[in-house]
Protein backbone atom coordinates (compact mmCIF):
# COMPACT_ATOMS: atom_id res chain seq x y z
CA UNK A 1 0.00 0.00 0.00
CA UNK A 2 1.30 3.42 -0.58
CA UNK A 3 0.23 6.81 1.20
CA UNK A 4 0.77 9.95 -0.68
CA UNK A 5 0.53 13.71 1.30
CA UNK A 6 -0.57 15.93 -1.02
CA UNK A 7 -0.37 19.67 -0.29
CA UNK A 8 -2.27 20.36 -3.27
CA UNK A 9 -0.15 19.30 -5.77
CA UNK A 10 -1.49 16.88 -8.53
CA UNK A 11 -0.60 12.88 -8.66
CA UNK A 12 -1.38 10.84 -11.26
CA UNK A 13 -2.30 7.01 -10.54
CA UNK A 14 -4.49 4.19 -11.72
CA UNK A 15 -7.96 4.36 -12.25
CA UNK A 16 -9.63 3.00 -9.53
CA UNK A 17 -6.85 2.29 -6.78
CA UNK A 18 -8.09 4.68 -4.04
CA UNK A 19 -8.50 2.63 -0.60
CA UNK A 20 -8.84 5.56 1.28
CA UNK A 21 -7.92 9.04 2.04
CA UNK A 22 -8.66 12.18 4.58
CA UNK A 23 -9.10 15.23 3.92
CA UNK A 24 -10.43 17.22 0.36
CA UNK A 25 -9.73 15.26 -2.73
CA UNK A 26 -10.83 15.72 -6.30
CA UNK A 27 -10.82 12.49 -8.30
CA UNK A 28 -10.82 13.07 -12.82
CA UNK A 29 -10.30 10.75 -15.00
CA UNK A 30 -7.56 11.59 -17.41
CA UNK A 31 -8.85 12.85 -20.90
CA UNK A 32 -8.18 10.41 -23.91
CA UNK A 33 -4.50 11.60 -24.40
CA UNK A 34 -3.33 11.31 -20.68
CA UNK A 35 -1.00 14.22 -21.09
CA UNK A 36 0.65 12.92 -24.16
CA UNK A 37 -1.11 15.17 -26.74
CA UNK A 38 -3.14 13.98 -29.49
CA UNK A 39 -0.03 12.14 -31.29
CA UNK A 40 1.07 10.13 -28.16
CA UNK A 41 -2.69 8.95 -27.39
CA UNK A 42 -2.41 7.43 -31.04
CA UNK A 43 0.50 6.17 -30.78
CA UNK A 44 -0.75 4.13 -27.25
CA UNK A 45 -3.82 2.87 -29.06
CA UNK A 46 -1.67 1.40 -31.53
CA UNK A 47 0.75 0.15 -29.37
CA UNK A 48 -1.75 -1.43 -27.24
CA UNK A 49 -0.13 -0.22 -23.99
CA UNK A 50 -3.23 1.52 -23.17
CA UNK A 51 -3.62 2.56 -19.38
CA UNK A 52 -6.31 4.50 -17.75
CA UNK A 53 -5.32 6.85 -15.22
CA UNK A 54 -7.00 9.29 -12.96
CA UNK A 55 -5.83 12.63 -11.68
CA UNK A 56 -5.91 13.31 -8.09
CA UNK A 57 -5.52 16.62 -6.53
CA UNK A 58 -6.14 18.26 -2.99
CA UNK A 59 -4.79 18.22 0.36
CA UNK A 60 -4.41 15.87 2.67
CA UNK A 61 -3.38 11.94 2.78
CA UNK A 62 -4.45 9.05 0.17
CA UNK A 63 -3.97 5.60 0.45
CA UNK A 64 -3.33 3.99 -3.07
CA UNK A 65 -3.04 -0.16 -3.67
CA UNK A 66 -4.27 -2.66 -6.33
CA UNK A 67 -4.73 -6.47 -5.86
CA UNK A 68 -2.80 -6.52 -2.92
CA UNK A 69 0.62 -6.36 -4.45
CA UNK A 70 3.89 -4.80 -3.37
CA UNK A 71 4.35 -1.53 -4.15
CA UNK A 72 8.45 -0.36 -4.69
CA UNK A 73 9.44 3.39 -5.39
CA UNK A 74 11.69 5.11 -7.67
CA UNK A 75 12.85 8.39 -7.57
CA UNK A 76 13.98 9.79 -11.02
CA UNK A 77 16.18 12.81 -11.20
CA UNK A 78 16.20 13.58 -15.11
CA UNK A 79 16.46 9.94 -15.80
CA UNK A 80 13.49 7.39 -17.98
CA UNK A 81 12.32 4.81 -16.76
CA UNK A 82 10.70 2.06 -18.88
CA UNK A 83 8.00 0.12 -17.56
CA UNK A 84 4.71 -1.73 -18.51
CA UNK A 85 1.68 0.20 -18.36
CA UNK A 86 -0.22 -2.57 -15.96
CA UNK A 87 2.83 -2.31 -13.54
CA UNK A 88 2.55 1.19 -13.30
CA UNK A 89 0.49 2.48 -9.73
CA UNK A 90 0.98 6.54 -9.71
CA UNK A 91 3.44 9.05 -10.30
CA UNK A 92 3.90 12.82 -9.87
CA UNK A 93 1.80 15.01 -11.70
CA UNK A 94 5.31 16.84 -13.46
CA UNK A 95 6.24 13.36 -15.24
CA UNK A 96 6.16 12.98 -18.59
CA UNK A 97 5.02 10.10 -20.08
CA UNK A 98 5.16 8.18 -23.66
CA UNK A 99 5.47 4.63 -25.78
CA UNK A 100 8.81 3.55 -26.17
CA UNK A 101 8.49 0.84 -29.32
CA UNK A 102 10.23 -2.37 -28.29
CA UNK A 103 10.15 -4.99 -31.13
CA UNK A 104 10.22 -9.02 -30.49
CA UNK A 105 10.48 -8.39 -27.11
CA UNK A 106 7.49 -7.60 -25.77
CA UNK A 107 5.84 -10.29 -29.09
CA UNK A 108 7.48 -13.04 -26.95
CA UNK A 109 6.13 -12.34 -23.16
CA UNK A 110 2.22 -11.24 -24.32
CA UNK A 111 3.02 -7.98 -23.29
CA UNK A 112 2.56 -6.12 -26.70
CA UNK A 113 4.96 -4.74 -28.90
CA UNK A 114 5.92 -1.60 -26.68
CA UNK A 115 6.40 -0.63 -23.26
CA UNK A 116 5.57 2.76 -21.41
CA UNK A 117 7.95 5.19 -20.46
CA UNK A 118 8.05 7.76 -17.48
CA UNK A 119 10.78 10.70 -17.29
CA UNK A 120 11.32 13.73 -15.40
CA UNK A 121 12.00 14.35 -12.14
CA UNK A 122 9.32 12.99 -9.23
CA UNK A 123 8.37 10.03 -7.45
CA UNK A 124 7.02 6.88 -9.78
CA UNK A 125 5.27 3.86 -7.74
CA UNK A 126 5.45 0.67 -9.73
CA UNK A 127 3.72 -2.87 -8.57
CA UNK A 128 5.50 -6.10 -8.22
CA UNK A 129 3.73 -9.53 -7.44
CA UNK A 130 5.91 -9.96 -3.87
CA UNK A 131 8.67 -7.23 -3.10
CA UNK A 132 10.75 -5.99 -6.58
CA UNK A 133 14.09 -6.07 -6.34
CA UNK A 134 17.01 -3.44 -8.46
CA UNK A 135 19.55 -5.48 -9.83
CA UNK A 136 22.34 -3.44 -10.86
CA UNK A 137 24.25 -3.79 -14.44
CA UNK A 138 27.48 -2.54 -15.10
CA UNK A 139 29.27 -2.56 -18.37
CA UNK A 140 31.26 -5.95 -19.02
CA UNK A 141 28.50 -7.54 -16.39
CA UNK A 142 25.37 -8.30 -18.65
CA UNK A 143 22.27 -9.65 -16.38
CA UNK A 144 19.93 -11.92 -17.77
CA UNK A 145 16.20 -11.91 -16.56
CA UNK A 146 12.89 -13.97 -16.81
CA UNK A 147 11.07 -12.04 -19.48
CA UNK A 148 8.17 -13.13 -17.08
CA UNK A 149 9.45 -11.63 -13.84
CA UNK A 150 11.07 -8.48 -15.49
CA UNK A 151 9.07 -5.74 -14.37
CA UNK A 152 10.93 -2.10 -14.85
CA UNK A 153 14.16 -0.85 -15.92
CA UNK A 154 16.08 2.10 -16.17
CA UNK A 155 19.60 3.65 -17.22
CA UNK A 156 21.66 3.67 -20.32
CA UNK A 157 20.54 -0.26 -21.36
CA UNK A 158 20.71 -2.19 -24.21
CA UNK A 159 18.12 -5.19 -24.29
CA UNK A 160 18.49 -8.65 -26.60
CA UNK A 161 17.32 -11.71 -26.19
CA UNK A 162 19.14 -15.09 -25.24
CA UNK A 163 17.49 -18.31 -26.19
CA UNK A 164 18.52 -21.46 -25.08
CA UNK A 165 15.76 -24.07 -27.28
CA UNK A 166 16.72 -27.11 -28.25
CA UNK A 167 15.37 -30.52 -29.08
CA UNK A 168 14.61 -30.75 -25.18
CA UNK A 169 12.47 -27.74 -25.24
CA UNK A 170 10.73 -29.05 -28.65
CA UNK A 171 9.79 -32.16 -27.04
CA UNK A 172 8.35 -30.34 -24.16
CA UNK A 173 10.69 -31.24 -21.85
CA UNK A 174 12.22 -27.94 -21.78
CA UNK A 175 13.99 -26.53 -18.07
CA UNK A 176 11.15 -23.25 -18.24
CA UNK A 177 14.01 -21.09 -18.69
CA UNK A 178 14.49 -21.36 -22.49
CA UNK A 179 14.08 -17.60 -23.18
CA UNK A 180 15.54 -14.72 -21.05
CA UNK A 181 16.36 -11.38 -21.86
CA UNK A 182 19.88 -9.73 -21.38
CA UNK A 183 20.73 -6.43 -20.72
CA UNK A 184 23.92 -4.82 -21.51
CA UNK A 185 25.26 -0.94 -20.76
CA UNK A 186 24.56 0.81 -17.03
CA UNK A 187 21.13 0.72 -15.44
CA UNK A 188 19.47 -0.61 -12.86
CA UNK A 189 16.44 -3.57 -13.73
CA UNK A 190 13.70 -4.60 -11.82
CA UNK A 191 12.56 -8.07 -10.91
CA UNK A 192 9.75 -9.56 -9.25
CA UNK A 193 9.79 -13.18 -7.50
CA UNK A 194 6.70 -13.93 -10.05
CA UNK A 195 6.47 -15.00 -13.30
CA UNK A 196 3.22 -13.59 -15.08
CA UNK A 197 1.49 -16.25 -17.40
CA UNK A 198 0.86 -15.50 -20.94
CA UNK A 199 2.67 -14.84 -24.43
CA UNK A 200 4.12 -17.54 -26.26
CA UNK A 201 7.39 -18.67 -24.46
CA UNK A 202 5.70 -20.74 -22.17
CA UNK A 203 8.04 -23.13 -22.95
CA UNK B 1 -6.01 -14.93 29.20
CA UNK B 2 -3.40 -15.72 26.24
CA UNK B 3 -3.91 -13.91 23.57
CA UNK B 4 -3.38 -15.16 19.53
CA UNK B 5 -0.33 -15.64 18.84
CA UNK B 6 0.45 -14.91 14.72
CA UNK B 7 2.72 -17.25 13.00
CA UNK B 8 3.43 -14.92 10.06
CA UNK B 9 1.34 -12.92 8.39
CA UNK B 10 -1.14 -15.34 7.17
CA UNK B 11 -0.88 -17.77 10.64
CA UNK B 12 -2.12 -17.99 13.70
CA UNK B 13 -2.24 -19.96 16.84
CA UNK B 14 -4.73 -19.79 19.30
CA UNK B 15 -4.69 -21.85 22.63
CA UNK B 16 -7.74 -23.61 23.68
CA UNK B 17 -8.70 -24.57 27.03
CA UNK B 18 -11.29 -24.62 29.99
CA UNK B 19 -13.25 -21.32 29.96
CA UNK B 20 -10.88 -20.68 26.85
CA UNK B 21 -13.37 -21.79 23.67
CA UNK B 22 -12.92 -19.97 20.84
CA UNK B 23 -15.56 -19.79 17.43
CA UNK B 24 -13.98 -20.14 13.88
CA UNK B 25 -14.59 -20.16 10.15
CA UNK B 26 -15.57 -23.25 9.13
CA UNK B 27 -12.32 -25.39 7.96
CA UNK B 28 -10.28 -22.82 8.73
CA UNK B 29 -7.93 -25.16 11.28
CA UNK B 30 -4.85 -26.11 9.78
CA UNK B 31 -3.16 -28.21 12.17
CA UNK B 32 -3.28 -28.40 16.20
CA UNK B 33 -1.87 -29.71 19.38
CA UNK B 34 -3.95 -31.83 22.08
CA UNK B 35 -7.45 -32.91 22.56
CA UNK B 36 -9.30 -30.48 20.75
CA UNK B 37 -12.56 -31.32 19.38
CA UNK B 38 -14.31 -29.39 16.72
CA UNK B 39 -17.87 -29.05 16.69
CA UNK B 40 -20.08 -27.35 13.72
CA UNK B 41 -22.20 -24.16 15.41
CA UNK B 42 -25.18 -22.78 14.19
CA UNK B 43 -25.75 -20.28 16.42
CA UNK B 44 -22.38 -18.79 16.69
CA UNK B 45 -22.70 -17.78 20.52
CA UNK B 46 -25.39 -15.38 18.87
CA UNK B 47 -28.32 -17.39 20.62
CA UNK B 48 -31.30 -19.14 18.93
CA UNK B 49 -32.36 -15.64 17.93
CA UNK B 50 -29.72 -14.67 16.58
CA UNK B 51 -29.00 -17.49 14.47
CA UNK B 52 -32.21 -17.08 13.13
CA UNK B 53 -31.74 -13.41 12.81
CA UNK B 54 -28.55 -14.03 11.17
CA UNK B 55 -30.37 -16.52 8.74
CA UNK B 56 -32.51 -13.62 7.70
CA UNK B 57 -30.02 -11.36 7.31
CA UNK B 58 -27.85 -13.46 5.26
CA UNK B 59 -25.15 -12.71 7.63
CA UNK B 60 -24.37 -16.50 8.07
CA UNK B 61 -20.83 -17.87 7.42
CA UNK B 62 -20.76 -21.39 8.60
CA UNK B 63 -18.98 -21.53 12.11
CA UNK B 64 -17.48 -23.85 14.03
CA UNK B 65 -17.34 -24.02 17.85
CA UNK B 66 -13.43 -25.36 19.45
CA UNK B 67 -13.35 -26.88 22.60
CA UNK B 68 -11.05 -29.24 24.35
CA UNK B 69 -7.40 -28.31 25.54
CA UNK B 70 -4.93 -27.44 23.54
CA UNK B 71 -3.25 -24.99 20.82
CA UNK B 72 -4.81 -24.61 17.34
CA UNK B 73 -3.56 -22.84 14.37
CA UNK B 74 -6.07 -21.10 11.49
CA UNK B 75 -5.61 -19.83 8.44
CA UNK B 76 -7.70 -19.42 5.52
CA UNK B 77 -6.59 -19.38 1.40
CA UNK B 78 -3.57 -17.78 1.92
CA UNK B 79 -5.15 -14.43 3.17
CA UNK B 80 -3.53 -12.16 5.26
CA UNK B 81 -4.88 -12.35 9.52
CA UNK B 82 -4.91 -9.16 11.77
CA UNK B 83 -5.78 -9.63 14.92
CA UNK B 84 -7.68 -7.20 16.67
CA UNK B 85 -7.89 -7.27 20.50
CA UNK B 86 -11.12 -5.88 21.97
CA UNK B 87 -11.39 -4.01 25.32
CA UNK B 88 -15.12 -3.77 26.02
CA UNK B 89 -16.13 -1.86 22.99
CA UNK B 90 -17.23 -3.07 19.84
CA UNK B 91 -15.80 -4.04 16.32
CA UNK B 92 -18.35 -3.90 13.26
CA UNK B 93 -16.63 -6.82 10.46
CA UNK B 94 -18.81 -8.67 7.94
CA UNK B 95 -19.23 -12.31 9.16
CA UNK B 96 -17.41 -13.74 5.86
CA UNK B 97 -13.84 -12.00 7.00
CA UNK B 98 -13.95 -13.37 10.67
CA UNK B 99 -11.26 -16.25 11.03
CA UNK B 100 -11.61 -17.02 14.53
CA UNK B 101 -12.78 -15.22 17.68
CA UNK B 102 -13.06 -15.42 21.52
CA UNK B 103 -16.36 -17.62 22.24
CA UNK B 104 -16.44 -15.22 25.36
CA UNK B 105 -17.36 -12.23 23.17
CA UNK B 106 -20.72 -11.36 22.29
CA UNK B 107 -21.67 -11.71 18.51
CA UNK B 108 -24.85 -9.85 17.39
CA UNK B 109 -26.34 -8.97 13.65
CA UNK B 110 -26.67 -5.28 12.96
CA UNK B 111 -29.00 -3.93 10.70
CA UNK B 112 -27.20 -1.50 8.76
CA UNK B 113 -30.56 0.89 8.11
CA UNK B 114 -29.87 1.35 12.42
CA UNK B 115 -26.88 3.63 11.78
CA UNK B 116 -27.48 6.25 9.23
CA UNK B 117 -31.33 5.34 7.87
CA UNK B 118 -31.72 5.20 4.66
CA UNK B 119 -28.85 6.18 3.41
CA UNK B 120 -27.16 2.56 5.43
CA UNK B 121 -29.88 0.82 3.65
CA UNK B 122 -28.62 1.87 0.40
CA UNK B 123 -25.07 1.82 1.54
CA UNK B 124 -25.12 -2.25 2.05
CA UNK B 125 -26.90 -2.51 -1.15
CA UNK B 126 -24.18 -0.44 -2.72
CA UNK B 127 -20.86 -1.65 -1.07
CA UNK B 128 -22.41 -5.46 -2.17
CA UNK B 129 -22.27 -6.56 1.85
CA UNK B 130 -26.43 -6.87 2.53
CA UNK B 131 -27.86 -4.94 4.87
CA UNK B 132 -26.27 -6.64 8.18
CA UNK B 133 -23.14 -6.37 9.42
CA UNK B 134 -22.00 -8.20 12.24
CA UNK B 135 -21.11 -6.62 15.89
CA UNK B 136 -18.54 -8.29 18.37
CA UNK B 137 -18.44 -6.93 21.79
CA UNK B 138 -16.85 -7.40 25.47
CA UNK B 139 -13.26 -8.43 26.10
CA UNK B 140 -11.26 -10.88 23.61
CA UNK B 141 -9.53 -11.13 20.74
CA UNK B 142 -10.86 -11.59 16.79
CA UNK B 143 -9.00 -12.39 14.08
CA UNK B 144 -9.92 -10.94 10.88
CA UNK B 145 -9.23 -11.70 6.80
CA UNK B 146 -8.02 -9.40 4.68
CA UNK B 147 -6.47 -9.73 1.16
CA UNK B 148 -3.16 -8.01 1.00
CA UNK B 149 -2.95 -6.84 4.71
CA UNK B 150 -4.72 -4.23 6.60
CA UNK B 151 -4.02 -0.23 7.78
CA UNK B 152 -5.44 1.17 10.64
CA UNK B 153 -6.23 4.63 10.32
CA UNK B 154 -7.61 6.67 12.97
CA UNK B 155 -11.38 8.60 13.58
CA UNK B 156 -11.06 11.99 14.56
CA UNK B 157 -14.17 14.14 14.81
CA UNK B 158 -11.87 16.84 12.99
CA UNK B 159 -10.63 13.96 10.41
CA UNK B 160 -13.21 11.88 8.88
CA UNK B 161 -11.54 9.61 6.62
CA UNK B 162 -13.05 8.35 2.91
CA UNK B 163 -12.72 4.20 2.35
CA UNK B 164 -13.05 2.67 -0.81
CA UNK B 165 -16.20 0.47 -0.49
CA UNK B 166 -14.53 -2.23 -1.76
CA UNK B 167 -11.13 -1.82 0.34
CA UNK B 168 -13.57 -1.49 3.93
CA UNK B 169 -12.73 -4.86 6.43
CA UNK B 170 -13.80 -3.49 9.94
CA UNK B 171 -14.21 -0.51 11.78
CA UNK B 172 -14.40 -0.02 15.92
CA UNK B 173 -15.76 2.75 18.05
CA UNK B 174 -18.35 5.51 18.04
CA UNK B 175 -18.62 5.74 14.60
CA UNK B 176 -21.05 6.78 12.21
CA UNK B 177 -21.07 5.64 8.54
CA UNK B 178 -22.44 7.72 5.20
CA UNK B 179 -22.31 6.76 1.61
CA UNK B 180 -20.63 9.94 0.03
CA UNK B 181 -21.23 9.76 -3.93
CA UNK B 182 -18.91 12.11 -6.20
CA UNK B 183 -20.52 11.48 -9.53
CA UNK B 184 -20.37 13.38 -12.60
CA UNK B 185 -21.43 13.48 -15.71
CA UNK B 186 -17.56 11.66 -17.04
CA UNK B 187 -19.14 8.67 -14.69
CA UNK B 188 -22.43 8.68 -16.61
CA UNK B 189 -20.53 8.68 -19.91
CA UNK B 190 -18.37 5.54 -18.37
CA UNK B 191 -15.10 7.74 -18.46
CA UNK B 192 -15.08 8.15 -14.45
CA UNK B 193 -11.89 7.33 -12.49
CA UNK B 194 -13.08 4.37 -10.55
CA UNK B 195 -14.02 6.39 -7.67
CA UNK B 196 -17.64 7.22 -7.58
CA UNK B 197 -18.49 5.74 -4.48
CA UNK B 198 -16.33 6.42 -1.06
CA UNK B 199 -18.02 5.23 2.45
CA UNK B 200 -17.38 8.54 5.04
CA UNK B 201 -16.30 7.33 8.38
CA UNK B 202 -16.49 9.78 10.98
CA UNK B 203 -16.82 10.17 14.87
CA UNK B 204 -14.50 8.49 17.32
CA UNK B 205 -12.51 4.96 16.20
CA UNK B 206 -10.41 3.30 13.89
CA UNK B 207 -11.06 1.55 10.22
CA UNK B 208 -9.45 -1.20 9.20
CA UNK B 209 -8.10 -0.72 5.24
CA UNK B 210 -7.33 -3.55 3.48
CA UNK B 211 -4.87 -2.69 0.21
CA UNK B 212 -6.80 -4.50 -2.37
CA UNK B 213 -10.43 -4.13 -3.72
CA UNK B 214 -11.37 -7.55 -3.57
CA UNK B 215 -14.01 -9.21 -2.10
CA UNK B 216 -13.50 -12.82 0.32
Amino acid sequence: MLAVDLMGETIRALNGSMVAYDGQMNFKRQGMTGGEGLRGALRRRVAGESMTLMEITGQGTVYLASEATEVTLIPLQGDTLFVESESLLAFDGQLRTGVQFTGLRGMGTGQGLATTKVEGHGMVAILSDGPAIGLEVTPGVPLCVDPHAYVAHRGQLQQDFVTDVNWRTVLGQGSGESVQFRYQGHGLVYVQPAERGGGIMEI
Amino acid sequence: MPAFSPINSKMLQAPVGPGQELYSKRGAMLAYVGRVRFEPSVTGGAGIGGAIGRAMAGESAPLMHVTGQGSVMFGHGGLYVNVIELQGDTLYVEADRLLVYDASLQSGTMFLGEQGGLSGVIRGQMTGQGLFTTTLSGHGSVAVLSHGGVIELPISPQRPIYVDPQAYVAHRGQVTNRLKTSMGLRDMVGRGSGEAFQLELSGHGIVYVQASEKKI
